[in-house]
């Protein structure tokens, strides 16, 4: 019985958190370019970091320039590696994925 | 017999007609071009400010204002020199008047709330000065925070529900402070922008009580109203002020009016 309820009680907790994650809904990404530096923020709408989330960047063909993952700050840089149009993506948990569209008049 | 009643009738209705024109609603009104920025939209915002009857679109002169900038990510931006002078009136209104805008450009996500502080607005009609504190907050690049924070003005409304992606129907819940306070029972008006971009079609209100909505907060300063149309809605929040301005050297009261405004789309 005492089994039960924890097992009850631990569902709960799970699908409050599965919720939670849910209604953080959407990820999204922000890049600018600095000093031949481009910083990118990956973020949920609330302002809560997206921790350890998967980078990816692209050129206009499609072809994968660089990846890396965002650290507790939601944070990822690297140097400019073309001087084009830049799709970075962000991949985080879940499926969350968008994308930021670095265009060539901002770097 | 028959000439003085007319006479006098015509007289009422000439006093009432006088009277209703002073009972329309004043409103420091800010409007941006855009509300929501998402990363296709141009970054580039222009904003309107201006001193209006927005139902009617009848302009009062607005003279610079002693304040004007953004708070966004906690800091605030003095903004009050980008402002340049324009001119508007109403179709019906023969002559021009004094109005404000400028452009800006969004540099970052997240939450940017714009506020003016005119300078008091002596209104004779009204033997009162009126100051309205307005705000309008629009959103960038998904980033939903900071709409909630207070810019610090004497008096201001802070939205309960978030300002932007607001659909026509939607009840707007805003809390009224003055100094910061919460303002009980405060009169909060209530008026449809005709001239928003989108409408469809000038709304001409039947009768006086229309063009003005009227709702009051309860006693922590609380108010709701659904708003039943696609456009720009305003609120302004009215307070008499602790303090007086002299005209023509005689102590006079001031109006503080605490002005939001936010936009609502249609459900399609």
């Amino acid at each position: 019985m005492r089994n039960h309820l924890s097992v009850f009680l631990l569902t709960l907790v799970f699908l409050c958190c599965a919720t939670h994650g849910a209604h953080a809904h959407k990820v999204n990404i922000f890049a600018y370019v600095e000093g031949g530096t481009v910083f990118t923020e990956s973020y949920f709408p609330d302002g809560k970091p997206v921790s350890g989330g998967l980078i990816e960047v692209q050129d206009t063909k499609g072809n994968k320039l660089l990846e890396g993952k965002t650290d507790e700050k939601g944070l990822f840089s690297f140097p400019l590696p073309k001087n084009e149009n830049l799709t970075i993506i962000i991949n985080a948990t879940m499926g969350h994925k968008n994308s930021f569209l670095l265009k060539e008049s901002e770097m | 017999m028959q000439t003085k009643h007319f006479l006098f009738q015509a007289m009422s209705l000439a006093c009432l007609l006088g009277l209703s024109t002073t009972g329309h609603a004043h409103f420091g009104t800010i409007v941006p071009s855009d509300d929501i920025i998402s990363q296709e939209d141009p970054k580039k915002l222009e904003i309107a400010v201006k001193f209006i009857h927005p139902m009617e679109g009848h302009f009062m002169n607005m003279a610079k204002p002693k304040q004007f900038g953004v708070l966004q990510d906690g800091k605030k931006t003095d903004l009050l020199s980008t402002l340049t002078e324009t001119k508007g009136k109403a179709p019906d209104q023969d002559q021009t008047f004094t109005a404000w805008e400028t452009a800006y450009a969004i540099t970052r996500p997240g939450d940017y709330t714009f506020y003016v502080e005119p300078v008091p607005y002596w209104e004779p009609a009204e033997d009162s000065f009126i100051v309205h504190y307005t705000k309008v907050c629009i959103n960038a690049l998904g980033l939903e925070k900071g709409w909630d924070e207070p810019v610090g003005l004497e008096t201001e409304i802070i939205p309960l529900t978030r300002p932007y992606g607001l659909w026509t129907g939607n009840l707007f819940t805003g809390q009224v402070l003055v100094k910061g306070k919460p303002a009980a029972g405060a009169e909060v008006e209530v008026e449809y922008l005709n001239e928003s971009p989108g409408n469809p079609s000038i709304v001409a209100p039947p009768s006086d009580p229309f063009v003005t909505q009227v709702v009051k907060a309860d006693a922590n300063g609380v108010f709701s109203y659904a708003m039943p149309r696609a456009g720009w809605w305003g609120f302004a929040a009215l307070s008499e002020a602790d303090w007086k301005l002299k005209q023509d050297g005689v102590e006079k009261g001031v109006e503080i009016g605490a002005v939001y405004w936010v936009h609502t789309i249609d459900m399609k």
